[in-house]
C-alpha cells in the first residue's frame, strides 16, 4: 500500500500548565526547544505506516509533532466547468473578464497583484485625453493612484497597495472589470 | 422582447431564471460573489460577473455593483429572484432611473405593499377582508389598548416594515400591552430601521393559504389555483401544496376574488402572491409579496404555466399568454430540502456535498443548484433543493403523497444533513395525509428517531423516550 505521510511540526508558546504536566520525561521542554528531533519523526512515520492508523500526535513541552497518513485520492470533485466551457458563447467581454491569474506568477514573490475592489469601468487617466496615472516601468508608492474604476457615474481612484515598479497593466483602458479582477502587476521594492 | 436579463440572485432561483431565459432565447447574465465562483448559475449563464466578496451586504445586496454589472454587460432587464433585493423599493426605483427594466411591479407598488400597516389599509379599501385590528400603525401602548377594548384579546402586535416573526408579540390580556408594545417596537426598529407596529386579532388554528397572481399592468390579470403553505417551522414554510386540501369552496372563491380586486386596485404588473390566513370559511388578508416566490413551481406544476417566462413576456409588453382564471390540473406538492439537521434542532449545515442524486421519473421536478463537489458555504440561506411532485386523475392528492414519498426516498445527499428525513416523517403523519392541517402542525409535534435511521412525528407534550 503506497501512502505518503504529511508531517507538521508546531512550536507552541510555552504555557505553565504544559511545563508542569511534563513530569520529567526523557526530553525536557528545554532540550526540545528549537531542535527538530528528526530521528523521532522517522520513528513515528514508521509506526504510522505499520499500524495503519490515520494520525499520530506527540506533544512534549512546547513541541508538538503530528504525523498524518494521506490516502491516495482524497474526495475532491471539481465542478463540471470544462463540460460547460465549450458551450459558453465567446465574444462577450464580460465572460472573458473572469479573474484569472497564473497562480505561480502571483506567488513567486517577485511581483504583487493589485486587484479591483469593485465592478466598474477601468480608466487609466483622470479624464480622456490626459496622461495615464501610471505607465509600465514607473515606480509607485503605496497609496498612489493607479487608475480609476467608474461605477454608477462615480469615479473611484484606486490606490497602489504596494510600493514598487509597475511591470504589467492587465486591463485595457475603458474595459469593464469585475470585483477582485487583477489590474496591475507590481514588483515590490527590495 | 427583452434582449438580456441580469439575474440579481444566486442558488436555485438564479438557475430558475436562467433556464427561462434560455428557453425564450433571451441572453442571461449571472452575478456572483467570490464565495460562489464554483456555482452553477455562474457557469450556466451566458455571461458572468463577479460583484463582490461572499458577504451578501457587499455582493448580492450591493446595488451599485449590480447596476454597474448591468451597464457593463448591456443588460436591459434585471430579475431579482426572491430574497435579497426582490422587495427593495429603492432598488426597483434605481433600476427605473437607469432605464433597466425591473422584472416585478413598480417601485411605488413595492413600497405600498412593503409597509404592512399601509398594505392592510389598501386591501381593506379594495374590499379585501382584513383581520380586525388597528387602522394603520399604533404609535402608543394606549392605542393598542383601544384596539383591544374594541375587538378583544388575544391580540398580536406586528412590525409594519416586517416579516419573519421579528417585532411580533402575542398579547393575552390588557396588562401585557405596555411591555409587549415597547419590546415589539424596539425589536422592529432594530431589525428593519422602522419601529412602527400595528395590532390585530390573534387567531389560532389557522391555515396559511395564498393566491398566485400574474398581471400585465394593462388590465389583464390572471388568478391561479390557491396554494396551502401551512407546514411551517418558525414562520418558515417547509411544504407547500396546490390546491389546498379540504378547503370550503366559498373560502376558495372568496380568496381568489379578493386577490383579483386587490391586484386590480394596485395597477399591478408581473407576478405576485396575496397571502391569507383562513379558518373554515373565514379568511383574512395578511400581506402581499410583490415578487416570485420560492414555492411558485407548485403552481407551475398544476397549471402548466411558466411563471418566469410570463414575467419576461409581460416586461416585454407582450401581455399575458394565460387565461384570466387559470385551470387546475391535478395536485402538486413541494418539499424544501434545507441544509439543516432535523435531529439536532435544525442546526445549519455547511460543507462538501460528497454525493448527490436527485430523484427522477414521472411527475417529479427538482430545482436545485447542487452537484457532487459543491461546497455549502455559511454565507447564504440554507435552501439546497426543492422537490416538487405532481399527479393527476382521481385521488390526485393521494397519488401525489405516494409520489412524494417515493421521490424523497430516492433523493440522496451525502456530506451534510438535510431536511429530507423530516419530509418523510410529515408524509407519514395521519393528520397531514387527511389534509388541511393548521400552521401549528409542526409546533404541536416533535421528531423521534425510530431506531432505524428514520424519523417520526409524535405529539409534542408526550414525555420523549430516551433514544
Amino acid at each position: 500500500m503506497s501512502r505518503t505521510a504529511l508531517i507538521s511540526v508546531q512550536s507552541e508558546p510555552m504555557s505553565k500548565e504544559r511545563v508542569q504536566s511534563n513530569d520529567g520525561g526523557e526530553a525536557s521542554p528545554k532540550s526540545g526547544k528549537g531542535t527538530l528531533p528528526l530521528e523521532d519523526v522517522g520513528k513515528l512515520v514508521q509506526l504510522l505506516a505499520e499500524s495503519g492508523v490515520g494520525e499520530i500526535r506527540v506533544k512534549q513541552g512546547e513541541l508538538e509533532i503530528t504525523v498524518k497518513a494521506r490516502t491516495e485520492a482524497p474526495i475532491h470533485v471539481r465542478p463540471p466547468e470544462a463540460a460547460y466551457d465549450a458551450r459558453v458563447t465567446p465574444g462577450s467581454e464580460a465572460a472573458a473578464a473572469v479573474p484569472e491569474v497564473d497562480p505561480l506568477s502571483e506567488r513567486n514573490g517577485s511581483s504583487h497583484i493589485t486587484r479591483s475592489p469593485m465592478v466598474g469601468t477601468f480608466y487609466r487617466a483622470p479624464t480622456p485625453g490626459e496622461e495615464p496615472y501610471v505607465e509600465i516601468g514607473d515606480r509607485v508608492g503605496k497609496g498612489q493612484t493607479l487608475c480609476i474604476v467608474e461605477a454608477m457615474k462615480l469615479m473611484n481612484e484606486i490606490p497602489a497597495d504596494e510600493s514598487g515598479e509597475v511591470v504589467e497593466i492587465l486591463v485595457e483602458n475603458a474595459d469593464g472589470v469585475e470585483y477582485d479582477q487583477p489590474l496591475f502587476r507590481i514588483r515590490p521594492e527590495v | 422582447m427583452i434582449n438580456k436579463v441580469l439575474v440579481a440572485n444566486r442558488g436555485e432561483v438564479a438557475l430558475r431564471v436562467i433556464r427561462a431565459c434560455r428557453e425564450l432565447g433571451v441572453r442571461s447574465v449571472a452575478v456572483y460573489s467570490t464565495g460562489d465562483a464554483d456555482s452553477l448559475h455562474r457557469l450556466l449563464a451566458d455571461e458572468a460577473i463577479c460583484i463582490g466578496p461572499p458577504e451578501a451586504r457587499s455582493s448580492y445586496l450591493n446595488i451599485p455593483a449590480i447596476i454597474s454589472a448591468a451597464e457593463l454587460t448591456g443588460a436591459d432587464a434585471i430579475h431579482p429572484g426572491y430574497g435579497f433585493l426582490a422587495e427593495n423599493a429603492r432598488f426597483a426605483e434605481i433600476c427605473e432611473a437607469c432605464n433597466i427594466k425591473f422584472l416585478g411591479p413598480s417601485s411605488r407598488v413595492i413600497a405600498r405593499m412593503g409597509d404592512k400597516a399601509a398594505a392592510r389599509q389598501v386591501a381593506s379599501t379594495a374590499g379585501v377582508p382584513i383581520t380586525p385590528g388597528s387602522d394603520g400603525p399604533c404609535w402608543s401602548a394606549a392605542e393598542v389598548k383601544r384596539v383591544g377594548a374594541e375587538i378583544g384579546y388575544p391580540l398580536v402586535i406586528k412590525a409594519s416594515a416586517g416579516g419573519g416573526g421579528k417585532g411580533m408579540r402575542v398579547i393575552q390580556a390588557e396588562d401585557e400591552v405596555e411591555s409587549a408594545f415597547k419590546s415589539a417596537s424596539r425589536e422592529a426598529g432594530a431589525a428593519f430601521g422602522d419601529g412602527a407596529v400595528y395590532a390585530e386579532r390573534y387567531m389560532q388554528e389557522l391555515r396559511h393559504v395564498e393566491v398566485q397572481v400574474l398581471a400585465d399592468g394593462r388590465g389583464g390579470t390572471a388568478i391561479f389555483p390557491e396554494r396551502d403553505c401551512s407546514i411551517q417551522r418558525r414562520y418558515q414554510k417547509l411544504v407547500e401544496e396546490s390546491p389546498a386540501p379540504n378547503l370550503p369552496e366559498p373560502a376558495r372563491e372568496g380568496m381568489k376574488a379578493a386577490s383579483r380586486a386587490l391586484v386590480d386596485s394596485l395597477g399591478y404588473e408581473s407576478a405576485g402572491t396575496v397571502e391569507f390566513i383562513c379558518a373554515g370559511e373565514e379568511f383574512y388578508f395578511i400581506e402581499m409579496n410583490t415578487r416570485l416566490q420560492v414555492e411558485h413551481p407548485v403552481t407551475e406544476m398544476v397549471t402548466g404555466v411558466d411563471l418566469v417566462a410570463e414575467q419576461l413576456r409581460i416586461a416585454s409588453g407582450e401581455g399575458l399568454s394565460v387565461s384570466v382564471d387559470v385551470a387546475l390540473r391535478g395536485h402538486a406538492m413541494e418539499f424544501r430540502i434545507n441544509a439543516e439537521d432535523p435531529r439536532r434542532n435544525f442546526l445549519p449545515q455547511t460543507g462538501l456535498v460528497e454525493f448527490y442524486n436527485p430523484p427522477g421519473g414521472p411527475g417529479v421536478r427538482v430545482d436545485s443548484h447542487l452537484y457532487a463537489g459543491f461546497k455549502v458555504a455559511p454565507y447564504y440561506d440554507s435552501l439546497l433543493a426543492k422537490l416538487i411532485v405532481h399527479a393527476e386523475g382521481k385521488d390526485a392528492r393521494d397519488a401525489a403523497l405516494r409520489r412524494g414519498a417515493r421521490a424523497l426516498d430516492e433523493f440522496a445527499v451525502a456530506g451534510l444533513e438535510t431536511t429530507l428525513p423530516l419530509h418523510l416523517a410529515i408524509l407519514e403523519d395521519e393528520e397531514f395525509r387527511r389534509g388541511g392541517v393548521s400552521t401549528s402542525f409542526l409546533a404541536e409535534r416533535e421528531l423521534k428517531s425510530d431506531g432505524r435511521g428514520l424519523l417520526r412525528l409524535v405529539p409534542a407534550n408526550r414525555t420523549p423516550s430516551p433514544t
